[in-house]
């Protein structure tokens, strides 16, 4: 078990080292941010002095090096837009995406869990057929679609809630239900494939054969086994929430970090943009690490691999 | 038997629809795409203008008729899709292939970069590539393309590791085949059927990736129609111009509707097991 | 005697009724509190280190400068009293007496001093610097008395310094570090800093002591909502007062709301299309080198029907790159008249009879509705035989590759706004040769840009910069387009107007009286 932990935390740090290499290599092919952060009407040899105090003059694996003794030791360099130092301003957004992908997740989970497993059970009824349908509706629509309309009639049309920022639980409302959308789609269907096996299963019959009741059967025993992928499914789905907020983040007005990621690429403020993609990396494989150790729980034959 | 038959139907004539429309457009629109009339702005669905043509579904903000651009935008959207998916698809059976069957190196090598992939928030790197690329049909592509081969790649692994396990591998090699021979003759063969599965529902995926990069301007330039660009020029005016962006939003739904229909029956008939 | 006693009760408890409403207005308690809803958030409070608008805004309500333009966007004198020229390269500052700043420091000439060579200060390479580039240094001559000496006549310094150059505490900053005071900013203005959540919300004070007078608002909160129709939401929702940057055919929708109006103010940004005719230091091989190609583009145009249609009426038809309220700016020069014919027949006689291919390079949302406004102009520019395809760019894109690499030929759009007013910042980085925005040579328009650069005489630089537009007219350097015109949404209950030069002062707002809680 220990040796399994020592092996998924090397391979995470192989990940992370990855990940950063990619995006760095995509920054500086992007173009420097000298011009961005000048007045308009600079001349040509201040903007190459700025570019040259901004180091963008020396070679790609020199600045990658000096990135990565930056990054071990936490220190991402200075926004170039903020004057702050970058990592400290995705961390200081980190909570609000979080809670906005918590919110998301538990709504999604909350929905789609109970929908699924109702539908496996009445497999092939009317229920099921229009469950998993609406399902796929869920999973056919474009994110940004539903925010609007969303907005338009919760905030505009009927003035229940607030259609921008926070400060009450009622603005997370919109957002988290934006996001939740396609969750709870994936997530129903997820959990009603996995049901219908289980329930197939023999020690399913077996378990009913004993005499316990079909609600401990469905919730207790059969729901542990469809679990696996579920849990697999949650763990990939909260990894790719964070970034993958972008855009309700941006339409909320949300001030989480795929919004500062978004303006960052725009501004080309590359500091900024390393640390927030190597903080999803972060949050990402830490997530997924819990999932494998969940597997392990949840399934004693991985145990032993 | 009935069930499933009903919705696969349903979901094959929204795909013809789309098809129908992809390959021959000029057949289905009424206008021209990109013929502005900007004094013909911004009029409603089923209005009909002095010289007593309908406008079935309106006019954009520049006068260009929606029907037509939905009817054009078809084009782009699939082809945008059923190319990347052909190349994440490929790209995905050859890693999965050489991962499954080579294992050791090459099979971390390949997990790795999937690792890696995935833990990048696609948007930003899409961004990050168009930034770098220029906004084209074809970096769309690529983006799409090149970022999406890990679900294909996966699947095709593990149906090769349970593979190669099987006797008539073990009896190929004993008559003296070469990887290559096996791999092409034997496994290839083996795991079409689930990377189908796997590239059927990837098609719905790319389309509302699409429309996201569309969305959020790294799409085909202007004055091509894709339906993502319709969306985000339409999002300003859902108040008061609501067509604009409906009748795209509409079409990007019934079109992965229809393609998720249809990948789901086949999931259903060629292995059930296949995670969503 | 007890008669006369009651009524002068009565009328000293009318009296104390009525008062406080009358001078409410004027110097009383300041009340209520208005959210200002911008598209982007501030990146940083430091005044001297950043260029943009939204940080502007905020900024000076709490940090002042030494001139200021008044609503009829006159330079009048702020924290200076008065100010003079002494000589071509030497100007003449005379501080206001008894100014204090927020945490009591006084403001002072040393004060001035310190803030003016801030912005210079080589090792902390603020984003300000290049526009004081010509500012050799800051003398104090008494305490209340400034003199900024230049490395060559600079006609436009006061321009500058009715925006640029905010006056900061020398002690404060000294005695902390650059990134404290970037967040907790400390000046001479009508409100105080209170708290800021990153892309969130900036929270400001009314500042009682303020020299001018306490403002009547007393909390103004500056929220960033990036995308537009949640932005208008909002205002409409009752949840902001002040939205930013209205798209024009929200307008009408806007002013049908009971609870929302619409305040309108021509911007000091123009939109236009330069067109390259050298490129790398050479003419361009591209028909349009030919300046008869070049006025067919001008004849073929119809910027009335883009105003009309594209941008719903919310623009103005210019001439030039100039605004009628840019010093330099001439009446007399008219708009070239919309005549595809005429293209046509230019067309053909630079033998071009079957037409021109060409493509228009256009950033997408950095001004408002940039995009469609380059597609209606491809589209008219196709009618007469030019036709164009349109690219469209994310602006750090477009301007990194495009325009400053000199890369957007044959022809771009772009929109400038230089808020010094003036037609040298304005003409000189698109017409001069081997300016960073130029793709164009013409000696005789170097020699009128140049001279008009350090003249001190108004009325010679008057001259030269019509014979400039005159010249423009002729050789056909850009195709003029329009002045923006802002525009944006208020809530009915707020008296405010907007300013010509972008700027939000909370100073000048006043909440309706009634209204001054928020539900």
């Amino acid at each position: 078990m220990g040796r399994y932990l020592l092996r998924r935390l090397a391979h995470a740090g192989l990940v992370l080292v990855g990940v950063s290499a990619v995006v760095f290599g995509l920054l500086q092919l992007s173009g420097d941010p000298a011009a961005l952060l000048l007045p308009p009407d600079v001349a040509a040899d201040e903007l190459l002095r700025f570019r040259r105090a901004l180091g963008f003059d020396d070679p790609l694996p020199v600045r990658f090096g000096r990135f990565l003794r930056g990054a071990v030791v936490g220190d991402f360099g200075q926004s170039l837009r903020h004057g702050e130092p970058a990592m400290g301003l995705v961390l200081e957004r980190m909570p609000a995406t979080a809670a906005l992908a918590l919110a998301a997740m538990a709504l999604a989970l909350g929905a789609a869990v109970p929908l699924g497993v109702a539908a496996a059970v009445r497999r092939g009824s009317w229920f099921d057929r229009a469950a998993m349908g609406a399902a796929l509706v869920g999973q056919s629509m474009p994110v940004f679609w539903v925010g609007i309309m969303l907005i338009l009639l919760f905030a505009v049309w009927w003035r229940w809630l607030p259609a921008f920022g926070t400060g009450t639980p009622a603005h997370l409302v919109l957002p988290a239900v934006t996001l939740a959308g396609f969750l709870v789609a994936r997530i129903a269907r997820v959990t009603r494939a996995g049901m219908v096996e289980a329930l197939g299963d023999d020690y399913v019959r077996t378990a009913r054969a004993k005499g316990l009741t079909e609600a401990a059967v469905v919730w207790k025993h059969a729901l542990k086994n469809a679990a696996l992928p579920l849990v697999t499914i949650i763990g990939l789905d909260l990894g790719s929430l964070l970034g993958g907020a972008v855009i309700t983040e941006t339409l909320f007005a949300w001030p989480g970090v795929g919004r500062l990621a978004v303006q960052a690429i725009a501004n080309r403020d590359f500091p900024v943009v390393q640390a927030a993609v190597f903080a999803f990396g972060t949050i990402f494989v830490a997530v997924n690490l819990l999932v494998d150790l969940c597997y392990v729980v949840l399934d004693p034959r991985v145990r032993a691999a | 038997m009935g069930r499933a038959d009903g919705w696969i139907w349903l979901g094959a004539a929204l795909v013809l629809a789309g098809v129908v429309a992809a390959a021959a457009p000029r057949a289905l629109a009424p206008f021209d795409p990109v013929a502005q009339e900007t004094a013909q702005r911004l009029r409603p669905p089923l209005w009909r203008d002095a010289a007593g043509r309908l406008r079935v579904l309106g006019t954009d903000h520049l006068g260009r008729d929606i029907l037509s651009r939905v009817v054009h935008g078809a084009r782009v959207s699939l082809v945008i899709a059923l190319v990347a998916v052909a190349i994440a698809g490929t790209l995905g059976m050859a890693f999965g292939l050489g991962a499954g069957y080579f294992r050791g190196w090459v099979d971390d090598v390949v997990m790795r970069a999937a690792d890696v992939l995935l833990a990048l928030p696609f948007i930003l790197l899409a961004i990050a590539l168009v930034a770098v690329l220029g906004p084209s049909v074809g970096t769309i592509i690529g983006v799409l393309g090149v970022t999406g081969w890990v679900a294909t790649a996966r699947v095709v692994r593990a149906q090769t590791l349970s593979l190669r396990a099987r006797d008539f591998v073990a009896a190929a090699r004993g008559m003296g085949a070469g990887h290559g021979r096996i791999l092409f003759r034997h496994l290839l063969p083996n795991t079409l059927g689930p990377a189908t599965v796997i590239a059927a529902l990837e098609v719905g995926r790319m389309i509302l990736l699409e429309s996201a990069l569309s969305f959020l301007s790294l799409g085909a330039p202007p004055p091509t129609p894709t339906w993502g660009g319709m969306l985000a020029d339409g999002r300003v005016y859902l108040s008061g111009a609501w067509w604009l962006a409906t009748f795209p939003g509409l079409a990007i739904l019934l079109t992965v509707l229809g393609v998720n229909l249809v990948a789901d029956r086949l999931r259903e008939r060629l292995d059930p097991k296949l995670a969503l | 005697m007890r008669r006369h006693g009651t009524t002068v009760a009565i009328g000293l408890a009318l009296g104390c009724a009525v008062l406080p409403a009358a001078t409410w207005g004027a110097a009383g308690t300041p009340a209520g509190k208005v959210i200002v809803a911008q598209g982007v958030d501030a990146t940083t409070l430091d005044p001297h280190n950043h260029e943009e608008a939204p940080a502007y805004n905020i900024l000076q309500n709490i940090y002042e400068t030494l001139l200021e333009r008044d609503d009829q966007l006159r330079i009048v004198p702020l924290l200076a009293e008065s100010y003079r020229a002494v000589n071509p390269t030497t100007w003449e500052f005379t501080i206001r007496r008894g100014i204090t700043f927020h945490n009591g420091e006084p403001l002072d000439a040393a004060a001035v001093k310190f803030s003016l060579d801030r912005i210079m200060d080589p090792a902390l390479k603020t984003k300000q610097a290049p526009n004081f580039r010509l500012v050799e240094r800051v003398e104090v001559r008494d305490p209340l008395t400034v003199r900024v000496i230049t490395r060559r006549p600079y006609p436009t310094l006061d321009a500058q310094l009715a925006i640029r150059g905010n006056i900061v505490p020398p002690k404060y900053f000294r005695g902390t570090d650059a990134a404290h005071v970037a967040r907790n900013p400390v000046g001479t203005g009508p409100y105080t800093f209170v708290r800021w959540r990153k892309d969130d919300e900036v929270v400001l004070e009314a500042h009682a002591g303020y020299w001018r007078g306490a403002p009547p608002v007393r909390t103004v909160v500056y929220k960033p909502i990036p995308e537009t129709s949640t932005r208008v939401a909002a205002l409409q929702t009752g949840e902001v007062d002040i939205v930013v940057n209205v798209p024009p055919h929200l307008v009408a929708a806007l002013r049908r709301d009971p609870r929302a109006r619409v305040s309108r103010a021509p911007s000091v940004r123009t939109l236009f299309i330069p067109i390259y005719t050298v490129k790398e230091g050479r003419p361009i091989a591209h028909p349009v080198a030919d300046p008869r190609v070049r006025r067919a583009m001008l004849h073929a145009l119809d910027v009335e029907a883009v105003i009309r249609d594209v941008l719903e009426g919310q623009g103005v038809r210019t001439a030039t790159i100039l605004t009628e309220r840019h010093f330099g700016f001439d009446p007399t020069v008219k708009p070239a008249s919309h005549d595809p014919d005429r293209a046509r027949k230019l067309l053909a006689e630079a033998g071009y009879p079957n037409g021109v291919d060409l493509v228009l390079n256009s950033p997408d949302g950095r001004y408002i509705k940039d995009k469609e406004v380059a597609e209606a102009v491809a589209g008219q520019l196709a009618r007469a035989g030019l036709r164009t395809v349109v690219r469209t760019f994310e602006w750090a894109t477009y301007l990194n590759k495009m325009v400053y690499a000199h890369a957007a030929d044959p022809m771009y759009l772009i929109g400038w706004g230089n808020t010094t007013w003036d037609a040298d910042r304005c003409y000189y980085p698109f017409l001069h040769a081997g300016e960073l925005f130029a793709n164009y040579a013409n000696p005789a328009m170097d020699r009128l840009l140049d001279e008009a650069q350090v003249s001190m005489n108004p009325r010679r630089r008057r001259e030269l910069y019509a014979q400039v537009a005159r010249l423009a007219l002729e050789d056909v350097p850009i195709l003029p387009l329009y002045q923006q015109v802002d525009l944006y949404g208020v809530s009915r209950r707020l008296r405010w107007e907007a300013r010509p030069d972008e700027r939000i002062e909370a100073r000048t707002m006043r909440i309706t009286p009634g209204t001054e809680e928020r539900r």
